[in-house]
């Protein structure tokens, strides 16, 4: 009976969502970045995944989740020279579904926010309907997308930063925003850079009309 | 906590935080917060409730005012990276006291009261940086008393909790070693005219103090042999405060102690003395203080003293964060009354003048733009005599009349015009139907000369006389330099000869040589084009303030460039103004005449971007002036 309430508790604090009218500032998120043994969902699987809550506009430097898990295929040579984790590191890790639940737990009652997060959810979608038997429930926010909307949208946001055509990526768009980088570079650093970079966007966007969690989530799906 | 880390190597550079060990920093660093504002954001307003952190600013700067009662916005501080703020209203746990606002793009960290508390409580070097109690609700109080009264009625005593005992200790300490004789201790301080000697150990660390009091107690009372080594006689244990503590802790001590020497400590090292005398020192030198001690003076002879004290209260006020604009204008109250108060003795020495007079300041005087005293620049205007015999007299009196207060200024210490711009030369000591004809004289033949006079007079106040004379000269101004084309385009030429020192790629143009090289000369280069732009502007605007603040302020609806670019240039020039004034004091304090020479390499990167910024916008509004009056009438 208890071992049933419980597992109804959980799956409801899962499923838990913020309030759609709630103001884009009050909101809590969870950014969030991962690394890959390689960009084929197929073939390649999570390495670490690396998270930070923010409160509006606040990160909360203290709340962080941070794992490396033995991944489920092969290291391979090509994406060990972009995230530097040896396979070596990974011996003796948890595997992913060791981990899961943990973060499904930080992510309670949270927009999940990450750049280019559609690469993020494939893997962990794949995870969690292997392991779960269904999909990552959370709202989600893809700075990418937010990054994009803001320059079609906002000539006060072209005209303080230059719309330029150029690289969208993570660095990029950190260098753009004078979001300091610094050289040790994993999930969790990763998820860091994003969360600054979202708390940017979070200072322009009620000028432009975005105000609700409900107006974040229509411009920024992954 | 990975990504703490690089907070906590922030926090390590950071005063107070640095004080505490690795493990109480991570504690911090886990539990801030980190917030994004961008420029102009409004971060914290004053009246709201009081923010439950205190910010740590990581990058960026921020500007902090207050609004005081009668609606003025006063700019108490700019802050820079790993400066604080929020901390006074946070203990306070009441109504934010002031608004600060994001210079630029800002990051800072949080640190919320209950994290702030744990550490007072716990971790007395903290706490000791940090304020206590007793000077949390003190500054409160201070804040409250500014807004009943104006800033010049300030309390005197308030000084002891916000002067810092590094400000006022006596530097360079006079020591001795410890097996020194009584004798040569007491020769030693004779010779140097002091009241204590520090006594020194072998290895330089020192270990006691010999006072006025020793030598009277322990020595002449008690017939003590003066070949005996002075360790015999000096007192123990030495109380120590540190330069950045204020002189109320200073205070405590020395009541607790019973003592009225205290050594003062910078990083480990003896730095300085303080005594009873120089808090007492502290006490006299508020502006109210001086004010009452002026009123009370019967003779010039009387305000000498008291007058060489002024400069003292530009440095006490700079440390007391008073804003640029209140230090001149309160240097200008104290001055006019010292000016004043020689005018009502030669009044009273030369009696009922043969027609009324008024008595001018005009240049930075006039604008009540004075930091340290400068020349002096005066004139006189009396009402048209009627008659010749009335004109002879009123001649003679008002001679003898500006003869006398000239002397009388000197004395107190304002030097000669060496330019002769003075109510004892003859020319500037004239009925005001001669006055109006040199001003009408001036714009109808804007000759070099004429448009240099015309710079420096038109900036003239009443101060002391029959006030209506002087409104009535500067109404027949107003009213005949209206549409005066040629004469304003003469006066714009002048105002755009000095450009700031900013060269094509925004960086500083400094002196290549001589005795300034490296450095820039505000007033010349800053304050000067600035004062200048905002008189012609006066000029054209028909207005008859005289202070540059009170002009930009007046000439809002009334001047198109005003009304665009006035804020920004009001706060240009307090920047400057400020810059320059600390500089003055940091050289009057360092025993240097003050010059306005700074060398831009010294500055913070926050100073050096706004006062680049001020450059800019100077240069800027001289480029409209240039294209308004067309660069062939400003003679370029």
């Amino acid at each position: 009976m208890s071992a049933v309430m419980e597992l109804f508790k959980r799956r409801a604090a899962y499923e838990a969502c913020p309030d759609p009218a709630m103001p884009i500032g009050q909101s809590r998120y969870v950014v969030m970045d991962t690394e890959l043994t390689g960009l084929d969902v197929k073939k390649d699987s999570i390495v670490s995944i690396g998270a930070v809550a923010m409160e509006g506009g606040k990160i909360i430097l203290g709340e962080t989740f941070y794992e490396m898990v033995f991944p489920e295929t092969a290291l391979r040579s090509e994406s060990i020279v972009i995230h530097g984790i040896m396979p070596s590191e990974v011996v003796g890790k948890p595997s992913i579904g060791a981990v899961l639940d943990d973060l499904l737990k930080f992510c309670e009652g949270a927009v999940i926010v990450g750049h280019f997060l559609s690469l993020d959810l494939a893997f962990l979608n794949k995870e969690m309907k292997r392991l779960l038997g269904k999909k990552f429930r959370y709202p989600v926010v893809d700075t990418l997308q937010v990054h994009k909307w803001m320059q079609d949208n906002s000539r006060g946001a072209r005209s303080q930063y230059d719309a330029y055509e150029e690289n969208k990526d993570l660095f990029s768009l950190a260098k753009k925003y004078q979001i300091q980088v610094s050289a040790a570079h994993n999930a969790l650093m990763d998820a860091f850079i994003t969360a600054q970079l979202f708390q940017r966007f979070l200072s322009f966007l009620p000028a432009l009309g975005v105000r609700t969690v409900k107006d974040l989530l229509r411009i920024a799906k992954p | 906590m990975l990504i703490a880390e690089d907070s906590i190597l922030f926090l390590r550079n950071v005063p107070p935080f640095q004080f505490l060990n690795e493990e109480e920093l991570k504690a911090v660093a886990g539990n801030m917060t980190m917030e994004f504002y961008p420029r102009d954001a409004v971060i914290l307003r004053q009246d709201d409730p009081a923010s439950d952190s205190l910010r740590i600013i990581k990058k960026g700067g921020v500007k902090v005012s207050v609004r005081t009662d009668s609606g003025e916005e006063l700019t108490i501080d700019h802050r820079g990276e790993g400066d604080t703020f929020g901390l006074v209203s946070l203990m306070g746990q009441d109504r934010q006291k002031t608004t600060v606002v994001a210079l630029e793009d800002t990051i800072c960290y949080l640190l919320k009261r209950d994290q702030i508390k744990e550490l007072i409580e716990s971790n007395p070097s903290f706490t000791e940086y940090f304020l206590q109690t007793h000077f949390t609700t003190y500054v409160d109080k201070v804040y409250r008393e500014m807004h009943s009264k104006s800033l010049f009625y300030g309390s005197s005593d308030h000084l002891l909790f916000t002067t810092p005992v590094g400000d006022i200790a006596t530097k360079g300490v006079v020591t001795v070693r410890e097996d020194t004789t009584i004798r040569d201790a007491a020769l030693e301080m004779s010779k140097n005219r002091i009241s204590c000697l520090i006594v020194m150990d072998r290895n330089e660390l020192p270990v006691g103090i010999v006072t006025d009091r020793d030598l009277r107690e322990k020595v002449v009372a008690r017939g003590r042999n003066v070949d005996a080594p002075v360790e015999d006689i000096m007192t123990l244990p030495l109380i120590r405060v540190d330069v950045k503590d204020y002189c109320f802790d200073a205070v405590l001590k020395m009541i607790k102690h019973n003592i009225h020497h205290i050594l003062v400590i910078k990083e480990g090292k003896l730095k300085g003395i303080l005594s009873n005398h120089d808090l007492m020192l502290l006490q006299g030198s508020s502006p109210l203080s001086f004010a009452k001690d002026l009123e009370s003076q019967e003779s010039i002879d009387g305000l000498v003293p008291v007058s060489a004290k002024i400069n003292r209260v530009v440095g006490l006020l700079l440390k007391d964060g008073a804003r640029a604009s209140n230090i001149t204008k309160i240097i200008a109250e104290l001055n006019d009354r010292l000016v004043r108060k020689v005018l009502e003795f030669a009044d009273r020495k030369f009696g009922k003048p043969p027609v009324p007079y008024c008595w001018l300041s005009f240049g930075s005087e006039g604008r009540k733009e004075q930091t340290f005293k400068t020349d002096q620049d005066n004139a006189l205007v009396y009402a048209d005599p009627v008659g010749a015999a009335q004109e002879e007299a009123a001649r003679k009196y008002f001679a003898a009349f500006a003869l006398f207060v000239r002397d009388g200024l000197v004395k107190c210490g304002f030097p000669l015009c060496p330019a002769d711009y003075m109510a004892s030369n003859p020319k500037w000591c004239q009925p005001l139907s001669v006055w109006k004809r040199h001003f009408s004289g001036w714009i109808n033949s804007p000759t070099p000369e004429a448009v240099l006079r015309s710079l420096i007079f038109f900036d003239f106040r009443p101060l002391h006389g029959d006030d209506s004379l002087g409104t009535e000269l500067r109404e027949y101004l107003m009213k005949i330099v209206k549409g005066q084309n040629v004469f304003l385009a003469q006066m714009a030429a002048a105002t755009v000869k000095n450009r700031p020192p900013l060269g094509f790629f925004r960086t500083f143009i400094v002196e290549k040589g001589g005795e300034h090289k490296d450095e820039l000369n505000l007033k010349f280069r800053g304050i000067g084009p600035l004062v200048d732009l905002v008189r012609l502007f006066s000029l054209e605007a028909g207005i008859s303030e005289t202070s540059t603040l009170e002009r930009i302020e007046a000439m809002k609806g009334k001047h198109s460039t005003i009304d665009s670019v006035g804020d920004e240039l009001a706060q240009a020039f307090e920047f400057i103004t400020l810059l320059r004034i600390h500089h003055q004091v940091e050289q009057i304090e360092q025993g240097e005449a003050p010059d306005n020479f700074v060398n831009p390499s010294t500055m913070s990167n926050l100073e050096k971007r706004i006062l680049k910024e001020s450059f800019q916008i100077i240069s800027k509004i001289q480029d409209g002036v240039i294209d308004l009056y067309g660069p062939g009438m400003v003679g370029g």
